[in-house]
């Protein structure tokens, strides 16, 4: 009776597919209606003999992109769901777009981002082969609580027939599936900019996770990411068996070392120190499967270019760059403001990362700008700091608090009245810098189009 | 001018939800009105500073729910002072499921209890694994107090020292409109984070508690920012 029901719904499912796909409503919407009708179909595609799961706080797209990436180059064909949610239905609505009538998977591998949150509906239904975990930090408080309520999300649902790959460098995801599952480490040595003391806002690990004493740091690289040893009762993270080595911040180059000895030159994106990790975590993966160092080599040469989240371009004679900043994620609108410190030169910097939808999805929680290092706005080049959104008198408040000259702030609830501010304002020998959250994407679009026919007006 | 002393206890557990943002505010407030601030954080297995020294205001913010157990155990030995600190009218502030450790118990899922410090009548239960987020305005001495809610327990039983009566959301449980505790100048609430910044005149008055002569300035920003805010949740 379960295996008509499956067969039904992965009928359904490819006509759900295919009638949303003008409407972008496929990426989704099959995996809803599918699991409706059979409850436990993940449970039932008969997967592909390699099953890789990349899950963490931050850089779980970027990663599980480029595992993609490396392992097509290698001559397999891989199934991943990069165009939908990471929740069990996307799972569903990206495997039924692969599956054969009678639920087999046809790619030779499948690369699945998993949100964490969702680990109990997709560890229980399937045993992935792979379980990467970027890491795991403080995210939106709404959502996730604290980092101690996702890491009991992800290891309650691990199998001991899973292969753990862990970041060596993270103190809470480094526990995860200790004595219950093979784990191999992956970590970036101490670079020039490692420091001794953290020098971020938050650190989500301050005390040891055994016996609670202060924790001391052979280095930090940020926030809790580094080496953690514990005085104490001696805690410390598992020896890595990948090692990013030799990290030139200037050329964007670094090695990979494996345990075996063999050693790979890389590139990663100059500024996205992120990036390290990702691909580090990418090869260790990638090496658990058999790619050879050529492929790996060769394969991340070509994605080298790849910007994601930061966009650099000209409009109307004006500079603008524009990067991404998960809302109510301290963490990772902390590490896009340390940009200011280094790019030279004047600028103006707009500030869009409140929720823009805050009347639809209900009044902002905005206890996480605390959480945030704005100390970058300091800088004496930064001219006019841009606040939109409804939480704005928020976000302002709380920079003052932390010491931003509020003379600089201009202060906007309505982001078209921003736009055209900004673009009166601007000058071709400032940059414009916006920080925006995934839904203000259409105000970065309003703000560029208004520049650009600014320009126009000016010739 | 007389020189502040806040203390955060247990700032490596406590930090969950932007609650640095308490003693921050305090001191830009404090230093604008000329007043030296010095912000003490104290460790676990540290004596915390209020046992022998001055601290005119004692923070204690959210935590996980596993280090609240660690930390009961730790409290358990300053229980007497604590409670004689509350009977003396020293200056504390309590936030999210801090509140809980001055009840009688805290119960998790599976049943199973642990002793709180047991100043107050009520006791605290774990739900299951959604967290309750909540938006909400309370009611305390004339001023209206808001705050956010993340919470993975309700509190129940008996309140005989209310802080708030809610005007939007929950009290310290869903079938109440009772939240937090206040007695002297001991105030717990479920409510996480920068309590202080999102309200600046309760601010004041907990100064006002430490030193009636200190007058604050107000910063730019964050009574705009509650007023519009409390516009929105009482519409």
């Amino acid at each position: 009776m379960g295996k008509l029901r499956f067969l039904i719904s992965i009928i359904i499912g490819k006509i759900v597919y295919l009638i949303g796909k003008p409407f972008g409503k496929s990426t989704n919407l099959p995996g809803i209606i599918m699991l409706k009708i059979c409850p436990d179909a993940l449970a039932r595609f008969k997967m592909p003999e390699k099953v890789i799961c990349v899950t963490g706080t931050n850089g779980k797209t970027g990663t599980s992109n480029l595992l993609t990436h490396i392992i097509k180059s290698s001559g397999k064909t891989v199934l991943n769901n990069s165009k939908g949610s990471n929740m069990a239905t996307g799972l569903v609505s990206a495997l039924v777009t692969d599956s054969t009538l009678s639920g087999k998977i046809k790619s030779d591998v499948a690369v699945l981002e998993v949100d964490e949150r969702s680990s109990q509906y997709i560890y229980t239904r399937f045993t992935p082969d792979i379980i990467l975990c970027t890491n795991l930090f403080r995210d939106s408080i709404m959502r996730n609580g604290h980092s101690e309520f996702i890491f009991d999300k992800i290891n309650d649902y691990l199998s001991k027939d899973t292969v753990l790959v862990l970041n060596g460098n993270d103190g809470i995801s480094g526990l995860l599936g200790e004595n219950v599952c093979e784990r191999v480490f992956f970590s970036v040595e101490k670079t020039e900019r490692s420091t001794k003391e953290c020098e971020d806002t938050v650190c989500d690990l301050i005390a040891c996770p055994k016996c609670n004493h202060k924790l001391d740091f052979e280095y930090y690289h940020y926030n809790h990411i580094g080496v953690p040893k514990c005085a104490n009762c001696g805690f410390a993270l598992p020896e890595s068996k990948f090692t990013a080595t030799d990290v030139d911040f200037e050329n964007g180059t670094f090695k990979v070392k494996g345990a075996d000895g063999e050693s790979l030159t890389l590139t990663f994106q100059k500024g996205n120190f992120f990036n390290v990790f990702n691909i580090t975590g990418a090869v260790a993966v990638c090496r658990l499967l058999g790619i050879s160092e050529e492929v790996i080599q060769s394969s991340t040469e070509d994605l080298s270019s790849k910007t994601g989240r930061f966009d650099q371009k000209n409009f109307g004679g004006v500079e603008i760059i524009s990067m991404l900043s998960k809302n109510q994620n301290p963490i990772s609108c902390s590490q896009s403001l340390k940009y200011l410190n280094s790019a030279d030169g004047e600028k103006d910097v707009v500030l869009l990362i409140t929720d823009s939808n805050d009347s639809v999805h209900g009044h902002e929680d905005i206890s996480w700008l605390y959480d945030t290092d704005f100390s970058p706005l300091k800088n004496d080049n930064i001219k006019n700091i841009y606040i939109g959104g409804t939480r704005c008198f928020d976000t302002a408040a709380c920079l003052e608090i932390k010491g931003i000259d509020t003379a600089k702030l201009k202060l906007f609830t309505d982001y078209g009245k921003l736009a055209d501010e900004l673009c009166k304002e601007a000058s071709d020998d400032r940059k414009v810098v916006v920080y925006f959250e995934l839904y203000a994407t259409r105000v970065v679009k309003m703000i560029k189009d208004k520049m650009n026919s600014r320009g126009g007006e000016k010739e | 001018m007389k020189k502040f002393v806040i203390e955060i206890l247990y700032p490596e557990f406590n930090n969950l939800f932007g609650d640095r943002g308490n003693a921050e505010y305090l001191k830009a407030r404090l230093e604008k009105a000329g007043c030296e601030t010095e912000i003490i954080e104290t460790y676990l297995f540290n004596e915390p500073n209020f046992v022998n020294g001055q601290t005119d205001i004692l923070l204690i913010g959210p935590c996980t729910e596993k280090s609240q157990l660690t930390e009961l155990e730790e409290l358990k030995k300053y229980s007497d002072i604590i409670k004689e600190r509350i009977e003396n009218g020293g200056v504390t502030l309590a936030t999210g499921n801090a509140f809980e450790l001055f009840g009688e118990y805290i119960e998790n899922p599976k049943g199973e209890k642990t002793e709180c410090l047991g100043f107050f009548p009520y006791y605290s239960k774990q739900f299951s694994k959604l967290r309750f987020n909540d938006n909400a305005v309370g009611e305390f001495d004339g001023m209206k107090i808001t705050g956010f809610k993340n919470l993975l327990s309700h509190a129940y039983g008996e309140n005989p020292y209310p802080f708030l009566k809610m005007l939007k959301g929950i009290g310290m449980n869903k079938e109440t409109k009772i939240e937090g505790i206040h007695k002297n100048n001991f105030f717990a609430t479920y409510h996480t984070g920068p309590l202080l910044p999102l309200n600046p005149d309760f601010t004041e008055y907990l100064v006002k508690l430490c030193d009636e002569s200190v007058v604050l300035e107000e910063l730019t920003f964050e009574k705009t920012a509650k007023e519009k805010r409390i516009k929105e949740l009482l519409g």
